[in-house]
């Protein structure tokens, strides 16, 4: 069972600012305890671009590299110097086989593999273009997501396939974002909706906003909710994809769509860079704070600093729309968030002012957090 | 033994007038036969079939030597106390090396041409399982609990992790550019992997070598160790004892950039191993650093071409390493390698040839071509693996003298092309006996490094070194087409300019110009086996004759014209634009690309190198055209 601290913990600890009864089956896993790697503690720069982690270590990227955080510090900074193609890193999958990670960057894809990195550049190999925002493995294929379509790399024969609008349903080649769902893979095009491989038929499916217009939702859950699709994730456990775009939060579980709009919903803005989801929890990294949906339950939670108060804010929304307010001593190192990573129980987070760490009530000082997992 | 063609070449250093003589003889016997005349009985002559030994390893009793054979397909069982062959088992097509499980009761033997490991019960000598690997399996080796196989895969670049108990590969791991021996730690907790070739730098740059260290209990690499301005790492063997834990791992180091004018005092290439001790790292360590000394086995006037096998005495006190260009074993006295490390700094120590003389305490001869060395459990015998003779010569270690020869059942007569394949590997025809046909064609093939050779502009119009596999059909020779065949290639003007000496004689150019052509190319990887192109490489087919490449690459000759012509590549200081056009066979195989090795990969060829469309109309090609192409050119 996931843990965290939960409000009847936090009644003697907080100020609640609009005492809400919750029901304990209601009650949503809270952060109430941060810890924020910026460059006054070692990162290289403030903004940060993507977030991955593998067992106990954390690898970041950033606008001025790549950064290994280990016992809550920051172990290791990886420059061009050390030969990263370039100094913003966008994305980082890992090969959880090999333990080799694969760096976007915006100046080509990188394999870091014992230590030295790999890279590949459009001019030197085939890669469709040197901006990359993001990559993903699957089997034995690396998909990349760049500036001027998609990749798929094979990594055992080295065959690049390129898939853009000349050899895929799509209008526009910016790809954003890539999810590994079930038999498919999605990916996030930046005006130009979501696309889906089928990996047995080789073939492509679009979804795009059936209302065709930017700058209103017309039919809120009848399809994509806009084409300005920014990040797209996949979750094993309900089936369902869930995309991040600049208009909202659009989720499919292969029948109907699952909507969701600042303005009738906790979400804390429309404006959504990344999604990400573990469990029931969908979790929406946005320019106004980090929101995330319990889709069983339809309670909302989202973090966000105080810029006045230099505290922590976390809003509940209940599904009959009341709201809580909790304020807690620590917070977010920024409400623009770029992405988040799953460690345990726990949560880092990018975003444009650090690295953030939500430590949940499972983690404790010295004990990991599979000892803790097991422990339970 | 008898020579089936001609006399046996002198063991001995070779004299210059001799030679003069010979070299003469050679000159006068070619006007009167002409450059394509035969030795009498050559051609009807059978082609008796060799072992070629390659790799061996002992098993865990001392008792018995497995020997892998690369033309025989076979693995052979040899009894040491009888000094008999007395077992063989067919395998896969080209078997390179073995691994014997820690139990002694499997042996696994790499197939390098079949992309399998043939599983052999060591009782029964009998396959009992085929694996499949990556492509071009060489140097393996189990973990220490016998459930893991780790297999470089020479073509594929990368290292199959095999699970010993379904078969089934785990998961491959990236190597470098032709991975070759893979060793396991005398503590089980790392696996070796050496590199034949060096990263794939700018052509203005030394090469650098990589030892892959992996960690056998995550399977994944902890370590890539860079090894500046060597190539061609061969095997590696770690120190036993309270004083070991250190790697030896034999290298070549070229000074491809220095103009190739003089070759003494080791100004162009010398020979010797890299002193490693390593990190002990774990996967993913911000910062390992394993600690690298390169030391050289050469005298300073006489140069031992080819360091291959390597392997230590149990007590850690000697370590031999074998020549294979040489035909010599180095033995190396590690209590005096310690002081050298201690009074000679690591910067200095690459460049000094005066180490083997403090370090080498025997040179002792062996027969043609020894590209391994075992040694026995108990430390008193040593069995050097003699390729090109079918035979193993054994050593008495605690004397250092050869004791004697094991006869493998190979042919008992050389022919012409095994003669020649001999002296592909025989540094003594170079001055000093600096290296060989085969140092910088490694495997028959390239160092991947541009060279400095003595060209119009020295030192500065450096080429790439090309492939010698399936050339027979493919002159005229050298980047600017002036060789019209290999006896003019090969011949006198190579002597005087590379080798520096008098050469081989007529009999001798003859014999090997005999064994290069009848270098085969190796199975294409990338074409399926029934032939048909994939979607992406039919579309590059089209592209490459709709453009019009098959003018300068036809179909027919080996996709090369067999002329020169200028494509725009020629660099600032090369003296003409025009150059021979390469054959495309193997294409992958064979980067970097170009006449100077400025094209480190294929997409280079057009993205960089080609910015006036000279070499091909493809400045309106999209990035997917030109995947395509690279996707076609791959199967060729």
């Amino acid at each position: 069972m996931r843990t965290a601290t939960r409000i009847r913990g936090l009644l003697g600890t907080v100020a609640l600012l609009c005492f809400v009864p919750v029901l304990a089956a209601q009650t949503p896993m809270l952060y109430t305890k941060w810890e924020n790697f910026t460059p006054a503690n070692g990162m290289p720069d403030a903004k940060v671009f993507s977030v991955a982690v593998d067992g106990e270590r954390v690898w970041a990227g950033t606008e001025n590299g790549l950064v290994l955080i280990t016992n809550s510090k920051v172990a290791k900074v990886y420059t061009t110097a050390d030969g990263l193609p370039n100094r913003v890193v966008t994305g980082i999958a890992i090969d959880k086989k090999t333990g080799d990670l694969w760096l976007a960057t915006f100046g080509g894809l990188s394999q870091f593999t014992g230590g030295e990195f790999h890279n590949y550049r459009s001019m030197s190999s085939g890669l469709a273009n040197d901006i990359v925002y993001a990559v993903a493995l699957q089997d034995e294929f690396l998909w990349v997501a760049t500036a001027a379509g998609i990749n798929r790399f094979n990594l055992r024969t080295g065959e690049w396939s390129i898939f853009s609008e000349r050899t895929a349903p799509m209008h526009e080649p910016w790809s954003y974002a890539i999810a590994v769902g079930e038999g498919k893979v999605y990916v996030a095009v930046w005006g130009g909706g979501i696309l889906e491989y089928d990996i047995a038929g080789g073939y492509w499916k679009p979804y795009t906003d059936p209302d065709g217009e930017m700058e209103i939702v017309l039919f809120k859950n009848q399809g994509l909710i806009h084409d300005i699709v920014s990040g797209i994730s996949y979750n094993h456990d309900t089936k369902m994809f869930w995309a991040a775009t600049y208009f909202g939060m659009s989720g499919y579980d292969g029948h109907n769509w699952h909507n969701y709009l600042s303005t009738d919903s906790g979400l804390a803005s429309d404006f959504i860079n990344a999604t990400q989801t573990r469990g029931d929890d969908v979790w929406a990294c946005t320019d106004k704070g980090l929101s995330y949906l319990n889709f069983k339950t339809n309670t909302w939670v989202t973090y966000r600093p105080n810029k006045e108060t230099g505290k922590g804010e976390i809003l509940i929304t209940s599904p009959d729309k009341k709201v809580t307010s909790i304020e807690t001593a620590t917070s977010l190192a920024h409400n623009y968030i770029l992405n988040l990573a799953f460690q345990g129980d726990d949560i880092w987070v990018a975003t444009a002012a650090g690295l953030s760490h939500g430590i949940s009530q499972s983690h404790k000082e010295g004990t990991s957090n599979e000892q803790a997992r097991a422990s339970r | 033994m008898k020579l089936h063609l001609s006399a046996p070449t002198p063991q001995g250093p070779v004299r210059s007038s001799a030679l003069v003589s010979v070299c003469l003889l050679a000159v006068v016997l070619s006007l009167a036969l002409g450059s394509r005349a035969q030795a009498p009985g050559t051609r009807n002559a059978p082609s008796p079939s060799y072992l070629t030994p390659v790799a061996a390893k002992i098993s865990p009793d001392g008792i018995k030597l497995y020997v892998v054979c690369e033309d025989a397909d076979a693995v052979l069982a040899v009894d040491l106390p009888t000094q008999r062959v007395i077992k063989k088992v067919a395998v896969g097509h080209k078997p390179k090396d073995l691994a014997v499980s820690p139990d002694g009761k499997t042996l696994y033997v790499s197939n390098e041409w079949s992309d399998t490991v043939s599983v052999i019960d060591s009782a029964t000598f009998q396959v009992r399982r085929t694996l499949a690997t990556g492509w071009g399996p060489r140097g393996l080796t189990t973990d220490r609990a016998g459930k893991t196989l780790y297999v470089a895969n020479s073509i594929g670049n990368d290292v199959s992790v095999l699970d010993l108990t379904t078969g089934a590969e785990r998961k491959r791991l990236t190597a470098l550019r032709s991975p070759h021996y893979v060793q396991l730690s005398r503590d089980g907790r790392y696996v070796y992997v050496s590199n034949i070739l060096a990263h794939l730098e700018s052509a203005d740059e030394s090469p650098i070598s990589e030892l892959m260290v992996i960690d056998t209990r995550a399977q994944t690499v902890a370590e890539r160790i860079l090894i500046p301005e060597v190539l061609e790492l061969r095997h590696v063997a770690e120190a036993p004892g309270p004083q070991g834990g250190y790697l030896l791992v034999p290298f070549l180091r070229p000074k491809n950039l220095n103009p190739l004018i003089q070759v003494d005092n080791g100004w162009i290439l010398t020979h010797g191993v890299a002193v490693i001790r390593p990190a002990k790292a774990n996967p993913g360590d911000t910062a390992p650093h394993s600690q690298v000394t390169q030391l050289l086995l050469d005298d300073i006037d006489r140069y031992y071409a080819g360091a291959d096998g390597v392997a230590f005495t149990p007590d850690g006190r000697y370590a031999l390493v074998t020549h294979a260009d040489a035909a010599t074993l180095s033995v190396i006295d590690t209590k005096l390698l310690a002081q050298r490390l201690h009074r000679v700094s690591a910067a200095e120590l690459p460049n000094r040839l005066d180490t083997a003389r403090q370090i080498v305490v025997h040179r002792l001869s062996t027969q043609a071509n020894p590209t391994d060395v075992v040694v026995a459990p108990n430390g008193r015998t040593a069995y050097v693996v003699n390729r090109l003779d079918d035979s193993l010569t054994v050593v008495d270690i605690p004397q250092f003298q050869i004791r004697g020869r094991i006869d493998l059942g190979g042919p008992k007569e050389i022919t012409a092309l095994r003669q020649g394949e001999q002296l592909f590997h025989d540094a003594k025809f170079c001055f000093q006996g600096q290296f060989a046909c085969a140092t910088c064609h490694p495997d028959n093939h390239i160092d991947g490094v541009a060279w400095n050779l003595e060209t119009p502009q020295l030192g500065r119009d450096r080429v790439a070194n090309r492939t010698l596999r399936g050339i027979a059909e493919t002159a005229p020779f050298k980047w600017n087409g002036h060789n019209p065949d290999l006896e003019t290639q090969c011949g006198p003007r190579i002597a005087k300019f590379l080798f520096h000496s008098e050469g081989f004689n007529h009999q001798q150019l003859e014999n090997l110009v005999a064994f290069i052509k009848s270098i085969p190319l190796p199975p294409n990887r990338h074409l399926a086996a029934d032939g048909e192109l994939t979607a992406s490489q039919d579309r590059g087919r089209t592209i490459f004759f709709q453009k019009g490449c098959d003018t300068c690459h036809p179909p027919e000759s080996h996709y090369t014209a067999k002329k020169s012509f200028d494509v725009g590549t020629a660099a600032k200081y090369d003296t003409s634009g025009m150059f021979d056009v390469p054959q495309l066979d193997r294409i992958y195989e064979k980067p970097p690309y170009l006449h100077n090795g400025e094209a480190r990969t294929l997409e280079e060829i057009w993205t960089i190198y080609n910015p006036a469309d000279r070499h091909g109309f493809t400045s309106d090609m999209s990035k997917e055209q030109l995947n395509d192409l690279v996707e076609f050119l791959k199967t060729l």
